[in-house]
């Protein structure tokens, strides 16, 4: 037989068992279900049919008895009891098994004459399954297999792409700006039609990526309902190995989740759904004894919020005693007295969390293994997702996971630091702002400022990075912040800039930085260069260890700085201009250039300066003769002039002084500190 | 006939000749075993390893800085989409670290843990270099060095280190991992 075949009748049966299994389970609840009853003759027919069509014996045998007794009960012959139930859910499952191995090329572990012997008495039909089953069983027979290697690579390259498009738009707008300032000898009409042809490319260029972006990460989505389809049963079969009564709901498993996320998610739900199994839903007698329906509830729920999923493990069990959490984390040393006192009840809930905790005190079979709640915080802080605890004794617990809707993408505020550039994920951002040195207080001689009403820490990020120029860059008196959040705390850390919004494509920093504090990874901007994306719950950590910034000190310093003077600086050699501004803004005084006395002259009767400084001789008017006429000028009559000139005679410091100049420098002589004394000891 | 002899002579000089040559090419080639090596430079001296490992040459790009890393790990960069640390690796070695010049480049390293780059001050191609010329590692090298050594080629005076690259890369050091 061809595996065409082979694959066809695998994906077929596959569909009818999963339906069986489905179906069965609601039987149970809805005993006299005739429709279904009849769905499940329809499954149970058809895989027998398909099975001896390829020549399947074992498979078909087992089928056709599955049918019989699907008949006996349709037809009232049979009552559709739990007992009935637990056989066809066998049946179901040894036709699995036997599929599976038929798909893995293997001898089928059934024992069919066994197993009919004991499925005709109603007996376990255990013993007629050999136990080979190996690791989990992959699902996922009719979705697209793609190796994740693939599929980022392909993101990858996707990636590439939108930088490419970027690197396009850039030379669209210099083409724009060409086509602005082209002379006459160019043929600026050309220039820009042919812009408007480029830019309608790159229009649809970014058209098409975006297409193919959204395609590429869909191929990462699978739905929730491929990890939890096994569920189910195992609510059931656990419940009934301990003689407890539980309804599992399922809502909202069609949310598609991305497929990394997807693969950590099933040991992670397989371990709570056991806990609310095995520590949850109390006995039958137990809740009928506290006025409870005999029947628990476990109820699995997922929904998008944002950009993310939610996904809500809830049971009406016995609930969380936060006593008990607490005497336990006492005696297991996960915490010391002084803290159990100081925890509140919503907060000794999270003692589970902890590593060296578990609250089972008989280590059943099921829970004994599998991961502890530990490792499900750890795995979900690793994808950027939180988990909240919430329950009342005697009542309900709730587990929420919220979850990213993909790894792969993100939207960030990207940022510049000590030179470099970050991205911050924007969901750890609240907002950006600009402080002044008198918006910020001290708080036990920490930094704070007030946001919203809300008296916020204030950190250096560069101070918490760890990089060697710590300050942070001070513009006008005020220095940007970018306020961060994370669950309900709040801080402020000082940036060099802001540099706007983004969707980026995360990528790892490969195997070589494994993990780097401070960081989760990093994206490729538009001039194909790196930047990091910082981990914000590693920034809080260090910031609650990090000092006072000395942010305030630093603003204040540079508003004195910022207002020791306006400067005029007079010259027509622009390397005497650029020095001589370079000197005084340094240290704080605000230049303005003029390249002759006329440009001063009309810039000085629309600004108010503190001092001019002139060269002497420039084409048009000299420097003597400026001052001169600032002199007769009713804002400049006192303003100091300081004359800079390469003529070194007595005389011509002569002239200067009877101009008006309270200074002359030589030019030969030119230094810093002669130029800087001179106007520190003019203006201060 | 005067010419043809002269002929004759000429051709059996020729091919006294070219068995000379042949002959000699034999004897190296049966003594002479070859290491392929990509060799470049380091605090002025001249280094090597197999080109095997190496996977590529570029030009230094623009290296971002990572807080909190050891100083070696110079920056990250853009390789086609893949971000890739680079190392300046002579502090590792001992050597002093001279301000990299134009001529500087990166050897892009894939090794069986991670895809890496080297910066190095120059580049100087790839040459097989005799491996019966090779030498232990002088004992004055510091033993922290030396570990990353395998010895040198001494050819004629002009001396090429060979870095044992794989043991290099494969220094815990070498991999950052920060406890969360």
């Amino acid at each position: 037989m061809t595996t065409k075949y082979l694959d066809i009748f695998l994906r077929e049966a596959h569909e009818h068992l999963q339906s069986l299994q489905t179906k069965l389970l609601v039987l149970e609840k809805e005993p006299g279900n005739g429709p279904l009853i009849h769905e499940l003759l329809r499954n149970a027919h058809t895989l027998k049919g398909s099975a001896r069509m390829l020549g399947f014996e074992d498979i078909s045998v087992i089928g056709h008895r599955m049918e019989d007794f699907l008949k006996e009960m349709e037809d009232g012959a049979r009552a559709g009891d739990s007992a009935t139930i637990d056989l066809l859910l066998q049946g179901t499952d040894a036709i699995n098994r036997m599929t599976e191995a038929l798909a893995a090329g293997k001898e089928s572990p059934v024992d069919v004459e066994k197993f009919i012997a004991a499925f005709d008495q109603g007996l376990s039909t255990a013993e007629a399954i050999a136990d080979t089953q190996g690791s989990e069983q992959e699902v996922v027979l009719d979705t697209v297999r793609t190796s994740v290697k693939t599929l980022d690579s392909l993101v990858n390259l996707l990636g590439e792409l939108i930088i490419n498009k970027k690197r396009f738009e850039d030379k669209s707008a210099e083409l724009k700006e060409l086509g602005r300032t082209a002379d006459a000898m160019l043929p600026a009409g050309r220039i820009r039609d042919f812009q408007q042809a480029l830019e309608e490319d790159v229009l649809y260029l970014g058209y098409i990526i975006q297409e193919l972006h959204a395609e590429a990460m869909a191929l990462r989505m699978l739905p929730l309902k491929t990890i939890t389809e096994g569920f189910a049963r195992m609510v059931r079969d656990l419940s009934k190995a301990q003689g407890k009564e539980i309804e599992f709901e399922i809502r909202g498993d069609h949310i598609g989740i991305d497929r990394l996320l997807l693969e950590n998610l099933k040991p992670m739900f397989l371990h709570m759904l056991t806990n609310a199994v095995d520590h949850g839903i109390e006995s039958p007698q137990e809740r009928l004894a506290k006025g409870k329906p005999a029947k628990g509830t476990i109820r699995l729920s997922a929904h998008h919020e944002g950009n993310s999923v939610v996904i809500e493990l809830r049971d009406d069990g016995a609930g969380m005693d936060p006593k008990r959490i607490k005497e336990t984390a006492l005696r297991r040393g996960v915490i010391d007295r002084d803290e159990a006192e100081m925890l509140r009840d919503e907060e000794a809930l999270y003692l589970t969390l902890r590593p060296g905790f578990s609250t089972s005190e008989i280590v059943t079979d099921i829970s004994g293994r599998g991961v502890g709640m530990d490792v499900v915080k750890m795995n979900i802080e690793k994808v950027k997702g939180n988990l909240t605890l919430k329950s009342q004794v005697g009542s309900f617990t709730e587990i929420q996971l919220t979850l990213p809707l993909t790894l792969a993408v993100i939207d960030a505020l990207l940022i510049t630091c000590g030179g470099e550039r970050y991205a911050i994920p924007l969901s750890y951002v609240q907002e950006t702002v600009k402080i002044r040195s008198n918006d910020i207080a001290t708080v036990a001689g920490k930094e704070v400022v007030t946001i919203r009403n809300v008296t916020v820490p204030l950190f250096s990020l560069a101070a918490i990075l760890g990089l060697e120029d710590g300050r942070a860059a001070i513009s006008g008196g005020k220095v940007s912040a970018v306020v961060l959040k994370q669950r309900d705390q709040v801080i402020a850390c000082s940036i060099d800039s802001n540099q706007g919004t983004s969707e980026i494509v995360v990528k790892s920093l490969g195997s070589q930085l494994k993990r780097i504090r401070h960081t989760f990874g990093a994206t490729v901007m538009g001039d194909g260069n790196p930047a990091l994306i910082l981990d914000v719950p590693d920034i809080f950590t260090t910031a609650e260890g990090t000092s006072t910034v000395g942010l305030r000190r630093a603003l204040q310093e540079s508003q004195q700085v910022v207002s020791r003077g306006n400067v005029l600086v007079v010259d027509d050699s622009i390397t005497t201009r650029t020095m001589e501004k370079s000197i005084l803004t340094a240290k704080g005084y605000d230049v303005t250039i003029a390249v002759s006395a006329e440009d001063a002259l009309e810039k000085v009767s629309s600004a108010a300066f503190d001092l001019v400084i002139s060269d002497v001789e420039m084409p048009g008017l000299n420097g003597f003769e400026l001052t001169a006429r600032l002199r007769t000028m009713d804002e400049y009559r006192n303003i100091p002039v300081i004359i800079v000139s390469s003529l070194a005679k007595d005389e011509h410091k002569r002239k200067a002084i009877d101009a008006g100049a309270q200074a002359y420098i030589v030019k030969g002589a030119f230094e810093q500190g002669t130029l800087l004394d001179t106007v520190e000891a003019l203006i201060g | 006939m005067e010419e043809n002899r002269a002929y004759d002579i000429r051709s059996i000089l020729e091919e006294m000749r070219q068995e000379y040559w042949q002959g000699l090419a034999e004897k190296v080639e049966l003594q002479e075993e070859l290491l392929e090596c990509v060799t470049f430079v380091l605090g002025g001296e001249i280094y090597a390893f197999e080109t095997t490992h190496a996977a590529e040459v570029l030009r230094v790009p623009k290296l971002v800085k990572v807080p909190g890393v050891p100083e070696f790990i110079t920056g990250i960069f853009n390789l086609r989409g893949e971000i890739i640390a680079a190392m300046d690796i002579r502090p590792l070695l001992g050597i002093a670290t001279a301000p990299l010049t134009a001529a500087a480049r990166i050897i892009v390293i894939k090794s069986a843990n991670y895809t890496t780059g080297i910066i190095v001050e120059s580049v100087q191609g790839a040459h097989p270099l005799p491996l019966d010329m090779f030498e232990p590692v002088v004992k004055s090298v510091p033993a922290s060095a030396r570990e990353f050594l395998r010895g040198q080629i001494n050819r004629d005076g002009e001396v090429a280190i060979l870095l044992d690259i794989i043991r290099l890369l494969a220094a815990p050091a070498l991999t950052i991992e920060h406890l969360s």
